[in-house]
C-alpha cells in the first residue's frame, strides 16, 4: 500500500531442450520481468528467435492489411472466444483465402474508382463544349483548316487577320468557351491573338457524336459504376461481419506466438543452456517456481537472486493499492513512478486530492452533477485510465456535496435558512463562502502548513532509508523546522507590523527564531549556500495554497452571476421568457460545471504535484511489465 | 461609514494586484507552457514534470491575489 509491490530477482536456467516449455510457462503466467540481456561476450551469446517466427510476423502482416480494408480496429468486442489449438491449424490457409477474397473485392473497388476517376475526367472536357452542336468526329482531321477549342477570357477579335472564319462561342465560366476553324495559313497569327486573351486548348477525347449526347451517356455509365461500387461496398461489409471474430483472434493468436517465437532474444545463451535474468512479485514466486519446474520436469530452474546489492533502478515497479484508491494511481503514474525504495503515494493522493477538489468546487448541485457524470463514464467507457479518472471524480463528488452542504450552496443559491430553497425557519450552523473570506484564508494556509509538514515527514522517512539519519535530519527536518519556526515568527510580528505597534519579545518569538536559526543551520550543512536560495519557495508554498479560497469563490461567483442575471433578465419578465432564463440557467451551469471540474481537479493535482511531492517524492521507476498477454479473444487450452 | 474615494482606490489597487500579476504569470506561463507541450510531445512520461514547470509563475498572481484579499478585507474596514 505504502511501497510498491515486494520484487524479487529470478535467474531462470536450463537446458535449451526445455526452452519452449519454459518459454510457455512463463507466458501463461504472465508475472515475470525479464530484463533484457545485452552484454554478449565470448561465452554467452543473444539468443536466436526460433525459425517460425519470421513466418508469424508475415502472417501477422498480412492479416492486419486485411484488418485494415475491412476496418477492424482490434478494439470490438466479439460473442465468443477462440480457442487457441482451432486457429493454429488453420490460421495459414484461412487468412491466405481471406486475403484473395478480401483483394478480390478490394481490387474491383479500386478498378470502379478509376474508373469513375476517368469519366469525371472527359466530363470536365466535355463540359464547355455542351452548347455546341457540332458532333465531336468534326473537330479535327482537316488538311485545309486549323481548328482551336478551348476557353479564354473574352470572346475572340480575330476578324482583322481573316475575315474569313467560322466560329462558335458562349460564355463559361469566367471567360468563353470557343470552337474556332481558320484557314491553315493563319493558324500561327489566330494562335498568338487567342493566347494575349489567355487561351488554355482542350485535349479533346476520342469520341463521336455531339458533346450533350455523350455527357449524358457518360452520365448514365458513371451512375451505373456508383452503383456496383457500392454493391462491392456492401460485399466488404459483410465479409467483414463474417470474419470480425476471426481476424480479432488469429491477429491476437499470432501476436502471442510472435512474442514467444522472439522470447530468446531477450535471453543469453550458450550452446547447450539458455539463461533468463527477470523480475517477479515476490509472493508469485513460489507459484510461478513450482509450474516451470512441473512443465520442464525439472530440467529448468527458477532461482533467486540475492547475491547483487539491489540496485533500486533496475527493479521495475508495479503499484500495489486496495481498490479504493488504486483509481488515484493514474495520478502519481503521470508525475512519475515511484522508485523501488520510495514510498508510494497514492494513499495520500486518495485522501488528500478530493478534499482539495471539494473545498474549491464546494456545491450541492454541482457535486450531485459531478457523481452522475462520473458514474455514467465509468459504465459507458471501456478505457482504464478513463475509468479511473471517473472513480476519482465520483470520490471528488461526494466530498464536493458534503463541503456544499458546510458552504450551504446549491448551483450557487442557499439551500437552507432565511433566503434558502427549503428549510427556511432551520438552519444548521453552516459556513458561507462569502462571509467567511479571511476565516477560510486562514484555513487554507493552514491545510498548506498540514500538507507541508506531511511532504517533510514523508521526505524524512525516504531519506533516512535511503541515506541514514544524519542525512534525514539535515535534508528535511531543517524544512520543517525553519516551516515552523516561520510561522510563530509570523504570527507574533504580523498584528504589530499591521497595526504599526511596537514588535514586543515574546518568548513564542524567541522560540521561532530560535528554530528558524537550527533549521537554516541544518540546511546549511546540508546543502551548503546555495540551500538558502530555496527559502523563499517555503513562503510561497504555503501561500500558493490560498488558491483552494480563491479558485472556490471564483466558482461559486460565477454560479452566482449564472443565477442573477437568468432572473432579472428573463425569470422576472414571467410568460415565455421564463424558458430562456431555465436555458441560461442550464447553459451556465453547465459551463461552470466544466470549468469547475477542469479548474479545480487541475489545481488540486499541481498542490500534489509542485508543493507537496517535491519534499518527498522523486520517481522515475522504471515500469513493470510482465513477459505474457492479456487475452481478449483466444483461450488456452 | 467607507471613505468613498479611499475606498475606491483601495478597490483598484487590489483589481491592479491581481490583474497585473496574472499578466506577468500569463508571460511565464506561456513560455514554458509551449516548451512543456514540446517536450510531452517527444516523451509522454513528461507530463507530471513538465505541469510542474508550467505553474511554477502561477505563484506570482497567488502573491498578487493574497495582496488583494488583505487590501479588501483588512484595509478597507479601517477606511
Amino acid at each position: 500500500m505504502f511501497e510498491p509491490q515486494a520484487m524479487t530477482k529470478v535467474i531462470i536456467a536450463g537446458s535449451k531442450d526445455y526452452m519452449g516449455v519454459a518459454i510457455d510457462a512463463l507466458h501463461n503466467h504472465n508475472v515475470v520481468h525479464i530484463t533484457d540481456f545485452v552484454d554478449e561476450d565470448d561465452d554467452f551469446k543473444i539468443g536466436k528467435p526460433y525459425a517460425s517466427a519470421t513466418k508469424l510476423s508475415q502472417r501477422a502482416v498480412s492479416l492486419r492489411s486485411i484488418a485494415s480494408y475491412l476496418g477492424i480496429t482490434g478494439k470490438e468486442d466479439i460473442p465468443n472466444t477462440y480457442p487457441q489449438g482451432a486457429i493454429a491449424d488453420e490460421v495459414d490457409e484461412k487468412t491466405e483465402r481471406l486475403n484473395f477474397e478480401v483483394t478480390q473485392v478490394t481490387d474491383k473497388i479500386s478498378d470502379t474508382n478509376s474508373r469513375i476517376k476517368d469519366i469525371n475526367d472527359k466530363k470536365r472536357l466535355l463540359d464547355p463544349l455542351k452548347s455546341f452542336d457540332l458532333p465531336l468526329e468534326l473537330y479535327s482531321g482537316y488538311r485545309s483548316l486549323a481548328v482551336f477549342v478551348g476557353t479564354l477570357k473574352g470572346p475572340p477579335m480575330i476578324g482583322d487577320i481573316t475575315p474569313d472564319y467560322e466560329l462558335e462561342t458562349v460564355p463559361y465560366g469566367k471567360g468563353h468557351a470557343i470552337a474556332l476553324f481558320v484557314p491553315r495559313e493563319f493558324e500561327d497569327d489566330v494562335l498568338k491573338r487567342l493566347q494575349d486573351q489567355s487561351y488554355s486548348a482542350l485535349s479533346l477525347p476520342k469520341m463521336a457524336g455531339t458533346p450533350k449526347d455523350l455527357l449524358a451517356d457518360l452520365d448514365s455509365q458513371r451512375s451505373e459504376l456508383e452503383f456496383e461500387k457500392e454493391k462491392s461496398q456492401q460485399d466488404l461489409e459483410a465479409l467483414r461481419k463474417r470474419y470480425i471474430d476471426y481476424i480479432l483472434a488469429s491477429d491476437e493468436y499470432l501476436s502471442i506466438a510472435t512474442q514467444k517465437a522472439e522470447a530468446p532474444l531477450r535471453f543469453a545463451t550458450t550452446k547447450n543452456a539458455f539463461i533468463i535474468e527477470g523480475w517477479i512479485p515476490t509472493k508469485k514466486l513460489e507459484n510461478v517456481q513450482s509450474d516451470v519446474d512441473r512443465a520442464t520436469e525439472g530440467h529448468v530452474m527458477v532461482a533467486t537472486d540475492a547475491s547483487e546489492a539491489v540496485n533500486v533502478e533496475k527493479v521495475p515497479i508495479a503499484l500495489e493499492n486496495p481498490m479504493p484508491s488504486e483509481p488515484f494511481e493514474v495520478l502519481v503514474r503521470a508525475f512519475s513512478l515511484p522508485r523501488y525504495n520510495e514510498i508510494d503515494p497514492t494513499t495520500f493522493v486518495a485522501l488528500i486530492y478530493p478534499f482539495l477538489f471539494a473545498l474549491m468546487l464546494g456545491d450541492i448541485g454541482y457535486g450531485i452533477v459531478i457523481i452522475g457524470i462520473g458514474l455514467i463514464v465509468r459504465r459507458m467507457l471501456k478505457s482504464k485510465g478513463i475509468r479511473d479518472l471517473a472513480a476519482i471524480l465520483v470520490y471528488a463528488g461526494v466530498i464536493t456535496l458534503v463541503f456544499g452542504l458546510i458552504y450551504n450552496e446549491f448551483f450557487g443559491v442557499a439551500l437552507v435558512g432565511a433566503g434558502g430553497l427549503i428549510l427556511p425557519a432551520y438552519a444548521y450552523p453552516t459556513v458561507p463562502r462569502f462571509d467567511n473570506v479571511l476565516t477560510l484564508l486562514l484555513v487554507t494556509l493552514v491545510i498548506g502548513i498540514l500538507m507541508l509538514t506531511l511532504g517533510y515527514v514523508l521526505g524524512f522517512i525516504n531519506e533516512y532509508r535511503q541515506h541514514g539519519l544524519k542525512h534525514a535530519a539535515f535534508a528535511k527536518m531543517s524544512w520543517l523546522l525553519m516551516l515552523y519556526g516561520g510561522v510563530v515568527v509570523i504570527i507574533e510580528i504580523l498584528p504589530p507590523l499591521t497595526t504599526g505597534t511596537a514588535i514586543s519579545i515574546s518568548p513564542a518569538l524567541v522560540g521561532g527564531v530560535v528554530l528558524l536559526v537550527i533549521g537554516l543551520l541544518f540546511l546549511l550543512l546540508d546543502e551548503g549556500i546555495l540551500g538558502i536560495a530555496e527559502l523563499p519557495s517555503l513562503l510561497s508554498n504555503v501561500l500558493s495554497y490560498s488558491r483552494l479560497l480563491s479558485i472556490g469563490i471564483a466558482s461559486a461567483g460565477i454560479a452566482l452571476a449564472v443565477n442573477r442575471l437568468s432572473y432579472a433578465l428573463f425569470i422576472d419578465r414571467g410568460g415565455v421568457w421564463i424558458i430562456f432564463g431555465v436555458l441560461m440557467l442550464i447553459v451556465g451551469h453547465a459551463v461552470n460545471t466544466a470549468l469547475g471540474i477542469l479548474d479545480s481537479g487541475l489545481q488540486s493535482l499541481r498542490l500534489h504535484y509542485v508543493e507537496f511531492f517535491t519534499k518527498f517524492y522523486r520517481g522515475g521507476g522504471m515500469k513493470y511489465k510482465p513477459f505474457g498477454y492479456e487475452r481478449r479473444y483466444t483461450e488456452e487450452q | 461609514m467607507v471613505d468613498p474615494i479611499g475606498g475606491g482606490m483601495v478597490a483598484l489597487a487590489a483589481g491592479i494586484a491581481v490583474g497585473a500579476t496574472g499578466i506577468g504569470a500569463a508571460l511565464g506561463e506561456q513560455m514554458i507552457g509551449s516548451a512543456a507541450v514540446g517536450a510531452m510531445a517527444e516523451d509522454e512520461s513528461f507530463f507530471g514534470r513538465g505541469l510542474v514547470m508550467t505553474v511554477i509563475p502561477e505563484s506570482i498572481v497567488i502573491f498578487g491575489l493574497v495582496v488583494a484579499l488583505i487590501l479588501l478585507f483588512v484595509t478597507m474596514p479601517t477606511i
